[in-house]
């Protein structure tokens, strides 16, 4: 049997990523735990996770495709329902990592595991909202008669772009609010005009056309706005993804990496702060 | 390679700072950046330099007063919580049980919240489906298995989550007080449960103030005091030496108490004449009084007053819903036998939640030089005196 041997002024970087997997069963039951008590009380259940990307899908696209009559290379309904599916995904698994650490004080007061479990069982979860809606979407690409295009391949990697970014804000903010319960606040105003922000019911050259270059720089900061932009050209083709897309991918690195130096190091005093 | 030990701690500290607490809000960080830092925070050790030995096999009990730093000991062994200075060497798989019931989720069934809560005590999936049977049988709530635990009496609710816990195969153990839960049959259940854990040469590492059952239980004992250490050795010799080293207490007050929660601003033991008093005899009234602050509507909070013997078992136990700020309880003249008694004080509301303890908060002596008994000697003749005639 291992000895292991907790020692007050050693501090380890990294979560140690193979304890984490002795843990996988416990991530797979919290995550299985909220889906089943998210739905466990209400009567449609599963039209939950339909109705509210459902109803946001058709204001968007009834301000942005109707009134303002923005054009758009596909139908705008289906163009706008490609860009909510991963912002969806997004502010979901953002939103409740986020909150994740603080409403498990009770139990991160009693037991010991690897406490990086916890926000990560909520990107498994937000994939079941995902499936979802990506059902929808496939269901009105049929509709439209629109096959995808051979970039299709290349969707893979921005949904795992769009899972690390996710996490990576995830983790940060739910490490922030056990220190400063302050940020419990900025989460709903990151997902406001991030909704707005991202390309989402507009093509993103809308925003970039009137911007100059630095402030095109800025505006793909925004990790969303190059993985919502790139997971769109995956399914309809169209410009191909353009020299902003290394931006997007050092952005998410650099987010996740980061995120994860910083939970650890707030990690071991959790306990205490919570 | 492998050592004899389970767990070695060495010179193991753990410091809060109490009062201004660190910065909670991001706004005092942001002014903290400009300020100059002030340090004058308070801090306390809860464990102060701690070194000890658990070898492999032992059943250990850990005894000290409320506050000792007992449960704070019991964090850091078991990982909540990591320590200000010092090295805790564990050797072996660890499961620490600080609470029955941990993560239960009350909208999900009994089955459910098994997986549940058996993966975050540390098993894997498919070593609850192994015992799930077990687990259910032992918890004695087959029937309502599928039915969500908000559905559950609490009695249930607390067997179904001690099964899961006691169905854990780790090589060290660690609980704290967990086995004051259930009904008496239960808890009978509860201690066979941890003597045969106990008896399979595991090791188990008991935090308890029932002196009884660390008695029963454990080979060797622990007394902390402070944060410190006192005494380590046999278990019958660790519960004289914690009932030696802290004397007796005639009254308990929490300066801490805040206008907005019900809740115990003293406790004392005086006699007749009223004054704070822990030496009674047999043929004087003991007189409990509790001084409470109260919640304008806090009206159906009761306080539960136990008197327990020298050994930690009950004597008796009086409840009375809260009416006024100040309650007397009188223990009448010749009732309790002589011997050392401690008394524990709760807060409550009935049949709901437990607002308050107090362990073991003061401690009493009665004498007797006068009783029909005193013939006896030593001899155990029970803790109070018969309410009886002879014809």
């Amino acid at each position: 049997m291992s000895e292991k041997i907790i020692v007050s002024n050693k501090r380890q970087l990294f979560p140690d990523f193979s304890e984490v997997f002795r843990y996988k069963d416990l991530f797979f039951t919290l995550a299985w735990r909220d889906f089943r008590v998210r739905y466990a009380q209400t009567t449609i259940g599963l039209m939950w996770a339909l109705l509210q990307p459902l109803i946001t899908l058709l204001i968007l696209s009834l301000v942005f495709g109707t009134f303002i009559a923005v054009k758009t290379p596909v139908p705008h309904l289906l163009f706008t329902l490609a860009g909510m599916s991963v912002w969806t995904y997004f502010s979901y698994v953002m939103t409740n990592a986020g909150s994740s650490i603080i409403s498990s004080q009770n139990m991160i007061k009693k037991i010991y595991f690897p406490r990086i479990i916890i926000p990560f069982s909520k990107a498994l979860v937000g994939l079941i909202d995902f499936g979802i809606t990506l059902i929808m979407l496939i269901a009105l690409m049929f509709y439209y008669g629109i096959a995808p295009t051979a970039n299709v391949l290349f969707a893979p990697l921005f949904l795992i772009l769009g899972i690390l970014a996710a996490l990576g804000a995830g983790i940060w903010l739910s490490a922030l609010t056990v220190r400063y319960r302050d940020f419990q606040h900025v989460v709903p105003f990151i997902v406001q005009i991030g909704l707005y922000l991202t390309p989402i019911a507009y093509p993103a050259e809308y925003a970039t056309s009137h911007l100059p270059k630095w402030a095109t720089t800025l505006y793909y900061l925004n990790p969303m706005a190059g993985i919502v932009q790139g997971f769109r050209w995956s399914l309809f083709g169209g410009e191909a993804p353009n020299e902003f897309l290394l931006i997007t991918i050092i952005t998410v690195v650099v987010l996740f990496i980061s995120s994860l130096l910083f939970f650890k190091r707030i990690e071991d005093e959790m306990a205490d702060l919570v | 390679m492998e050592g004899k030990y389970a767990i070695k701690v060495e010179k193991l500290s753990k410091r809060y700072t109490i009062g201004t607490k660190k910065a909670d809000s991001f706004r005092q960080a942001l002014g903290g950046i400009f300020r100059k830092k002030n340090n004058a925070k308070t801090s306390f050790l809860a464990v102060d330099n701690l070194n000890f030995t658990i070898n492999k096999g032992e059943v250990v009990g850990i005894i000290g007063k409320n506050g000792a730093g007992k449960s704070t000991l019991l964090k850091l062994l078991s990982q909540i919580t990591k320590p200000t200075e010092g090295t805790i060497r564990i050797n072996g798989r660890v499961a620490s049980l600080l609470e029955v019931g941990t993560g239960f989720h009350p909208e999900l069934t009994g089955r459910e919240n098994i997986f549940l809560n058996g993966t975050i005590l540390g098993m894997t999936r498919a070593e609850v489906s192994r015992k799930f049977d077990e687990i259910v049988a032992f918890s004695g709530v087959e029937k309502f298995i599928d039915t969500p635990v908000k559905h559950y009496s609490s009695g249930m609710y607390v067997r179904l989550a001690f099964s899961v816990a006691a169905h854990l195969e780790p090589e060290i153990l660690i609980i704290d007080e967990v086995l004051a839960v259930g009904d008496a049959e239960f808890q009978q259940k509860c201690l066979g449960k941890m003597k045969s854990i106990a008896g399979e040469g595991r090791t188990v590492i008991f935090v308890s103030h029932n002196l009884a059952a660390v008695k029963e239980l454990c080979q060797k004992g622990i007394v902390i005091e402070k944060g410190k250490l006192v005494f380590h050795g046999e278990s019958s010799a660790a519960i004289q030496a914690y009932q030696s080293s802290h004397g007796s207490q005639s009254h308990y007050e929490n300066k801490s108490v805040t206008t907005d929660k019900t809740a115990v601003k003293a406790i004392a033991l005086c006699n007749q004449a009223l004054q704070y008093c822990t030496e009674f005899t047999v043929n004087e009234p003991v007189l409990i009084d509790v001084d409470l602050n109260i919640v304008s509507n806090s009206t159906e909070y009761a306080v539960f007053i136990q008197i327990n013997d020298q050994f930690g078992s009950p004597v008796f136990a009086a409840e009375k819903q809260i009416s006024n700020q100040k309650m007397t309880l009188e223990i009448a003249a010749n009732f309790l036998t002589r011997g050392n008694y401690a008394m524990s004080c709760y807060i409550h509301i009935p049949r709901l939640e437990r607002i308050e303890t107090l362990d073991n908060c003061c401690q009493f002596s009665v004498s007797d030089a006068t009783s029909s008994l005193v013939i006896h000697g030593n001899y155990n003749y029970g803790p109070v005196f018969g309410n009886f005639k002879w014809h």
